[in-house]
């Protein structure tokens, strides 16, 4: 088994090479280039690096959203040309699934928080107490402040006396989640926060191993949110 | 070099396109996914709503191209790709996708600039074209007046200097409640109505030089669109004849002076607005009363595909200019009488 892992949803582009006993190629870049740039490259110097081509993977693993719209096509559209030209199946994965899995055998509660501009972020909640995070909400796009009164509820409901927040959403809003926690807010370090494409690839495993994949051609990124424009159509603006 | 098959990707505006061009001339598929059902709903093109399409489709389109040619993926020469100018996140789709097919495909990689693309869907059709010519680019976002030395190779002797035509077209056909795409629906109204009855301006008619300006243009026909409607009396089917009669009558006339001027005898039109009938009717006529020869390509090839981009790439290909796999999409027109550097890359390394 080889699984080529493929992250462009959020600020940070990654690439991993691994299978399931191995990581072999990790690689994140967090500047400010555009995943456009950096995307192919990255996935070039991981195959290259152990002499595979694209032809030796036995699946491709993908972020498919939430996340930064662009950056999710940017990273599907890479995985659809690889698979088509080679016919190497296709795992996609939840970008709030990916990152809750930084964390394992933690007893806090977990929550994933994507930045959704318009003063909004993507976020789901996570039992991360096993080897696997499980959520316990749905996948959604809400106000900091809805967001503050969830987790208090879930606190409540679930007996958790702390709360961890991973994911590029936690920086724009950074005060007024310290003010709102307190000290119920667990600090962690920043190489916890970003995805990582081996957590992609390790979450990909399971699926690779029941042949669960998606079909690249109806394959569209999970974006939680209409268009700006749609939304107004609904609304009856336009 | 013979049989090169080269398969071009389309995504800058709103249709999806993939195209397998063999040579240069020979086009073995020809796929083109619209979008243009669902931007009509609201009243123009939506960039992220064409770009959430085009994501949606382009697998599905480049494997229909190689249905239709009867072709495996590795039977491909060479991938190219539209990366300017264009919608960003449109271009960046397409771009992203050609990338990794080619690369997968272990092909090379083509960078081609759109305009580029529509200018050659005359070399397409055509293979008797003799040089110098002047060929009128006219699209929705582009409006410019061309001397070619040959296929490739272009001085811009004149330009819009604010809207392109296209644009005009549909600002103008959304002001008076026609909808989306303007370029036809005009034609269409136009062909009911008659010109003359209202007076619109024939902007820089009078101007030695050959450069464009349409957004006078638009702002009269709004303007006397407001007054005729408060008179009660507008005619829309008049109003887009005269509007039509007005832009057509500017491009024939400049394009005909600069072929004069130049001393060319063959003249291209090229671009979307190619497609519209009374330009291609009134241009003929002009040509004929000056002993030119006139192209335009079909209607399919005018309008945006990606025939005419994987046309056009093949003399890239036997040039050997590649692109890296870190090329990025531009939204912007740059020079149309460079190629941009940052495409340019003699070696196949990626
Ligand atoms: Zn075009």
């Amino acid at each position: 088994m080889l699984i080529l892992a493929i992250d462009g949803a959020t600020p940070s582009a990654g690439v991993a090479l691994l299978d399931e006993n191995k990581i072999y190629y990790e690689e994140i870049s967090n500047f400010k280039k555009t995943h456009s740039q950096n995307l192919m490259p990255m996935i070039d110097r991981a195959l290259t690096t152990g002499d595979y081509t694209v032809r030796d993977l036995t699946a491709i693993a993908v972020t498919i959203g939430p996340g930064s719209f662009t950056g999710l096509r940017i990273a599907l559209g890479t995985v659809k040309g690889l698979s088509l030209a080679t016919n190497i199946p296709v795992v996609a994965v939840s970008t709030l699934d990916t990152l809750a899995f930084n964390l394992n055998f933690n007893h806090n509660l977990v929550a994933v928080l994507l930045d959704a501009r318009r003063n909004e972020v993507y976020t789901a909640f996570y039992d991360a107490s096993g080897i696997y995070p499980v959520p316990i909400s749905d996948e959604l796009a809400i106000s900091p402040e809805d967001f503050v009164s969830l987790a208090h509820q879930l606190m409540v409901k679930n007996n958790y006396t702390r709360i961890i927040l991973l994911g590029d959403g936690f920086y724009p809003y950074a005060d007024f989640f310290r003010k709102s926690f307190n000290d119920k807010l667990l600090n962690i370090p920043t190489h916890l926060i970003l995805p990582r494409p081996t957590a992609l690839g390790n979450l990909a495993i399971e699926r690779v191993k029941a042949h669960s994949y998606s079909d690249i051609f109806s394959l569209s990124p999970t974006y939680l949110r209409l268009s700006e424009a749609e939304y107004k159509l609904k609304q009856g603006e336009i | 070099m013979d049989n090169i098959k080269i398969l071009g990707i389309e995504t800058s505006c709103d249709e999806t396109a993939a195209s397998i061009v063999q040579d240069g001339k020979e086009i073995l598929a020809n796929i083109i996914n619209s979008q243009i059902p669902i931007h009509q709903q609201f009243g123009g093109v939506v960039p992220e709503v064409a770009s959430r399409k085009h994501i949606e489709s382009i697998a599905f389109v480049v494997a229909e191209a190689f249905k239709e040619a009867n072709l495996e993926y590795a039977d491909i020469d060479a991938v190219a790709v539209t990366n300017r100018p264009g919608l960003i996140g449109a271009l960046l789709v397409g771009l992203s996708f050609a990338k990794a097919f080619a690369y997968a495909l272990d092909k090379p990689l083509i960078a081609v600039n759109h305009l580029y693309g529509h200018i050659y869907a005359n070399f397409l059709e055509y293979e008797d074209i003799k040089f110098p010519a002047v060929c009128l680019v006219v699209s929705g976002g582009h409006t410019s007046l061309l001397l070619m030395e040959d296929a490739t190779s272009y001085e811009v002797i004149g330009a819009t200097l604010d809207d392109a035509a296209g644009e005009a077209f549909d600002k103008v056909a959304r002001f008076m409640g026609l909808g989306y795409p303007g370029g036809p629906l005009v034609q269409k109204a136009a062909e009911t109505g008659q010109a003359g009855l209202v007076t619109l301006p024939r902007v820089y008619l009078d101007r030695d030089d050959f450069n464009f300006s349409f957004s006078g243009l638009k702002t009269a026909t709004m303007n006397l669109w407001k007054k005729l409607e408060r008179q009660g009396s507008q005619n829309v089917n008049d109003m887009a004849a005269e509007f039509q009669t007005a832009l057509v009558e500017v491009l024939v006339a400049k394009t005909i002076k600069a072929a004069n001027k130049y001393q060319v005898d063959n003249i291209l039109l090229a671009g979307g607005v190619a497609a519209n009938s009374k330009l291609r009717d009134l241009m003929a006529e002009e040509a004929r009363a000056n002993k030119l020869k006139l192209y335009y390509p079909s209607l399919k090839l005018c309008t945006d595909n990606a025939a005419m981009i994987a046309g056009v790439a093949y003399h890239d290909f036997v040039n050997g200019r590649f692109a890296p796999l870190n090329l990025n999409a531009y939204p912007s027109q740059m020079s149309l009488l460079k190629r941009p550097v940052d495409i340019v890359d003699n070696s196949v390394d990626k």
